[in-house]
C-alpha cells in the first residue's frame, strides 16, 4: 500500500495529502456554490441555481423528516454545508491519484534510509479528505459539540433528564450511547470512503484487465459517496433533533 | 496511515470556514431569493383569487342587471297591454253611449215632431170647425146656398 507524506513542521506532523485534499474540497465546494448563486433570479433561475435550489429542497425535506418543520430553518445552512462538503470530498479521491516514488531519503517527509532499504516506498499525494479518520473525526467532533451545545442551551431539562431514562441505572448505557454516536459517525464515513479507495488502488494493480471493474467500482463509489454524505447529514439532524428539540405533543 | 490530530483540527477549521463562507456568500442570498419567490407566488395567488372574486361579483352584477332589464321589459309590455285593453273598452263604451244618446235624441225628435203635428192638426181642425160654424151661421138662409157651401167646403178639403 501507499504511504502518505508527513511533513514535520516543528512539533506538528502535517499530513500533506489530507491538507491538500481538505483545501481542494473547500475550494471546490465554495466555487460550486458561488457559481450556482452567481446570477440569482426570482423568476428566471439559471440551471445551476435550479440545481442548488433542488439541493436546498432536498436538504429541507431531509431535516424536516428528523424534526418538526418549523424548527428546520436554523439548520439549513449546516445541513447543506455538510452534505455538499462531504459529497465533494467523497468524490475527490475517485478520478485519479498522484503517487511518487522517492529514491532518496527525505527527512522532512519522514522518508528514512531504513524505509528505502526495506523495499519499495510510494507516496500518495491525492485522496479524499474523508478517507482519513482524522478528518471524519473532526467532522464528528463538530457535530458532537453542536448537538450537546444545542441540547444544553435550548432543551436543558429534557436533555439532562434523558441520561437517566427510563431509570437512573441506565446512566452508563446512555453515556456509552452518547459517545458511540460521534464515533460511529466518523468511522462509518471514513471506512466507506477509505475502503473504496483501497479497492480502486487494488484494481489498478491488476493492470489493463481491471478496467471494467474499475469503471463499475468508480460508479459504485459515486453512489456510496452520495449515500454517505446523505447519511452523515441525516444522522446529524436526527441527533440534533433528539437532543435539542423537545416536542411537547409527543411527551406529556 | 495513522492518527494525526493536526488533521482533525485543520478539518474542523476548514469546515468552520466553509460553513461561514457558504452561509454568507451562497446560502444567504439563495435563501432570500427563494423566500422572495415564495412571497411572489403567494402574492400572485392572492391576486388571482381576488380577481376571480371580482369576476364573480361582476358576473352576478351583470346577471342581476339582465334580470332587471327583462323584468322591466315584461312590465312595459304588460302595462301596454292593460292600457290598450282599457282604451279599447273606453272607445267601445263611448261609442255605445254615443249611439244610445243619438237614438234617444232621434226618438225624442220623432216624439216632439209627432206632438207638434198633432197640435198643429188640432189647431187647424179647431179653426176649420170655427170657420165651418161661422159659415153655417152666415149661410143659414137657404138650403141651396147651404148645399153649395158644403160642396164648396168639401171641395176645399178634398183639394187640400
Amino acid at each position: 500500500m501507499h504511504d502518505f507524506p508527513i511533513w514535520q513542521l516543528g512539533p506538528l506532523q502535517i499530513d500533506v495529502a489530507t491538507w491538500i485534499a481538505l483545501l481542494v474540497s473547500v475550494i471546490v465546494t465554495f466555487v460550486v456554490a458561488r457559481l450556482a448563486v452567481r446570477n440569482l433570479s426570482v423568476d428566471n433561475p439559471s440551471k445551476m441555481q435550479n440545481f442548488l435550489e433542488w439541493a436546498v429542497d432536498f436538504v429541507h425535506n431531509l431535516i424536516g423528516s428528523a424534526m418538526p418543520l418549523n424548527r428546520v430553518k436554523p439548520f439549513m445552512s449546516l445541513g447543506l454545508t455538510l452534505i455538499m462538503f462531504i459529497f465533494i470530498s467523497n468524490l475527490l479521491g475517485l478520478p485519479f491519484g498522484i503517487v511518487t516514488e522517492p529514491h532518496h531519503e527525505i527527512e522532512s517527509l519522514g522518508i528514512t534510509k531504513e524505509m528505502l532499504e526495506h523495499g519499495h516506498v510510494a507516496l500518495a499525494w491525492w485522496k479524499s479528505p474523508t478517507a482519513d479518520i482524522s478528518v471524519t473525526a473532526g467532522l464528528a467532533v463538530i457535530v458532537f459539540v453542536i448537538v450537546h451545545f444545542l441540547g444544553l442551551k435550548q432543551n436543558k431539562k429534557h436533555y439532562l433528564k434523558h441520561y437517566f431514562q427510563p431509570y437512573p441505572i441506565f446512566f452508563p448505557i446512555n453515556l456509552i450511547e452518547t459517545i458511540s454516536k460521534p464515533v460511529t459517525l466518523a468511522l462509518r464515513l471514513y471506512a466507506n470512503i477509505f475502503a473504496g479507495e483501497v479497492l480502486i488502488s487494488t484494481i489498478l494493480m491488476i493492470g489493463w484487465y481491471g478496467t471494467p471493474f474499475l469503471i463499475a467500482w468508480q460508479g459504485f463509489s459515486l453512489f456510496v459517496g452520495a449515500i454517505q454524505a446523505f447519511l452523515f447529514t441525516m444522522l446529524t439532524m436526527v441527533y440534533i433533533s433528539q437532543a435539542a428539540i423537545h416536542d411537547e405533543a409527543e411527551h406529556h | 496511515m495513522g492518527w494525526h490530530w493536526e488533521s482533525t483540527v485543520i478539518a474542523m477549521v476548514a469546515f468552520g470556514i466553509l460553513y461561514w463562507l457558504l452561509s454568507k456568500y451562497a446560502f444567504g442570498p439563495l435563501f432570500s431569493i427563494m423566500e422572495q419567490r415564495r412571497q411572489l407566488v403567494l402574492e400572485q395567488m392572492n391576486t388571482a383569487e381576488s380577481s376571480r372574486k371580482q369576476a364573480e361579483a361582476n358576473m352576478a352584477e351583470q346577471k342581476a342587471a339582465l334580470d332587471q332589464a327583462r323584468k322591466d321589459a315584461y312590465d312595459i309590455i304588460e302595462q301596454a297591454r292593460t292600457t290598450s285593453t282599457k282604451q279599447a273598452d273606453d272607445i267601445v263604451q263611448t261609442a255605445k253611449t254615443e249611439a244610445t244618446r243619438l237614438k234617444d235624441d232621434a226618438l225624442k225628435d220623432i216624439e216632439s215632431e209627432k206632438n207638434k203635428a198633432i197640435a198643429a192638426l188640432r189647431t187647424e181642425v179647431g179653426g176649420i170647425s170655427v170657420k165651418i160654424a161661422s159659415k153655417i151661421i152666415e149661410k143659414q138662409i137657404d138650403e141651396k146656398s147651404q148645399e153649395q157651401l158644403v160642396n164648396q167646403y168639401l171641395k176645399e178639403v178634398g183639394s187640400k
